[in-house]
């Protein structure tokens, strides 16, 4: 799951990435997407690009 | 002191705090980002939790949710005048929500329920866990008025910051150009007989000092204004960023005038 | 204490005598402690 506040600043941002999430796939440019949704630091920015989604992944083993 | 505020909304402020000190700056910083309580979730009771994730995880997500607080209506547990728990320190919130057989769905923070109208997630659109199918999650949360200093689930003030007010002198400048190609943050420009910098742009300085080195005559220099500061500052949703920084100037006002009662009686 | 066989879901009584750790029904050999029905509490941090 996406981390809730940013790990280095406490800024909320996981309420920005079913939107980053929807417009990345869409074809959206990421870093126009980010500075869209107010995620203007790279601490919080880092989260967004390096994070990967394991639900789907672990589902099948509960 | 002065403030000239340059930005402010509800959520995040940029001002300009001259004719003070370094200390009261830093001062203001420290007391917004661990000496204002807010209200957080802070002990779980897990009915049933069939998710993928450990009961310990989804606590955890639950407790960093912010809660919109209303600083005179709660008080930390340890402060309070009962003996264990009344509706002034602890507020309870409820999350019960079950995927179905054909589909998952995923649960968001407005899923939560509060005993108290006026305590609700700052943000409804923070997802908290996918549920698969037939997975369900039935829990309790106990929140409690904190301190940043002990976690950051409390911290109010999110990135609080200052730095001191750019003071670029331009004297004898010969229009080379040198200074405008090498600042990286684009705040010099040619003017028609040397190079200006526009009053706006100035704030946005980073003091790297670039241009004098670039400057070959000595024209241009970058010093910091010792006794004014440049803040920014954000909140996490439980107060607006005008409580938040009420409040904290209001929890030094206490800490120093306890000093002070403390002093007078030695 | 009861345990849950992972293939045929079924409840079984692990029967440490003789079979070990295997399914009565099944024979299979995975089984899973089921979640106590107690509630638990936890602190958030």
């Amino acid at each position: 799951m996406f981390p809730v506040r940013c790990f280095t600043c406490g800024k909320v941002i996981a309420s920005s990435w079913e939107a980053y999430k929807q417009r990345i796939a869409d074809g959206e440019d990421k870093a126009a997407v980010l500075d869209d949704l107010g995620i203007t630091r790279y601490c919080c920015r880092r989260i967004f690009l390096a994070h990967v989604e394991l639900v789907d992944i672990m589902a099948p083993y509960q | 002191m002065e403030i000239d505020v340059l930005e402010l909304s509800d959520r995040s402020a940029k001002f300009i705090l001259s004719n003070t000190t370094a200390a009261f700056a830093n001062g203001l910083r420290r007391a917004m980002l661990a000496d204002v309580p807010t209200l957080a979730i802070d002990d779980v009771n897990v009915y049933n939790n069939t998710s993928v994730l450990y009961d310990e995880q989804l606590a955890l997500r639950l407790g960093l949710i912010p809660l919109v607080t209303s600083f005179d209506d709660f008080v930390p547990q340890d402060e309070c005048t009962c003996e264990d728990g009344c509706p002034a320190c602890v507020i309870s919130l409820t999350l019960s929500v079950e995927a179905t057989a054909d589909e998952g769905r995923m649960v968001y923070s407005g899923d939560i329920v509060s005993s108290d109208p006026k305590v609700q997630p700052a943000e409804m659109n923070i997802p908290i866990i996918e549920l698969k199918v037939n997975q369900k999650v039935v829990l309790e949360g106990v929140a409690h008025m904190g301190y940043g200093r002990d976690h950051a689930k409390w911290q109010a003030g999110v990135a609080c910051g200052y730095k001191n007010l750019p003071i670029i002198t331009i004297d004898g400048c010969d229009r080379c150009g040198a200074c405008v190609n090498v600042c990286p943050r684009n705040i010099l420009c040619l003017g028609d007989k040397f190079v200006e910098v526009s009053d706006e742009s100035r704030l946005n300085c980073s003091l790297c000092g670039l241009c004098q080195d670039a400057c070959e005559i000595d024209a241009i220099s970058v010093t910091e204004n010792e006794s004014s500061f440049i803040f920014t500052m954000e909140s996490d949703g439980s107060y607006t960023v005008n409580e938040l920084i009420i409040n904290a100037v209001n929890t030094i006002k206490r800490k120093a005038s306890s000093m002070g009662d403390i002093l007078s009686t030695l | 204490m009861d345990y849950k066989c992972t293939r045929c879901k079924r409840t079984v009584e692990i029967d440490y005598q003789f079979t070990g750790i295997r399914c009565p029904y099944c024979g299979h050999r995975i089984l899973v402690k089921e979640r106590p029905t107690s509630i638990k509490t936890i602190k958030a941090e």
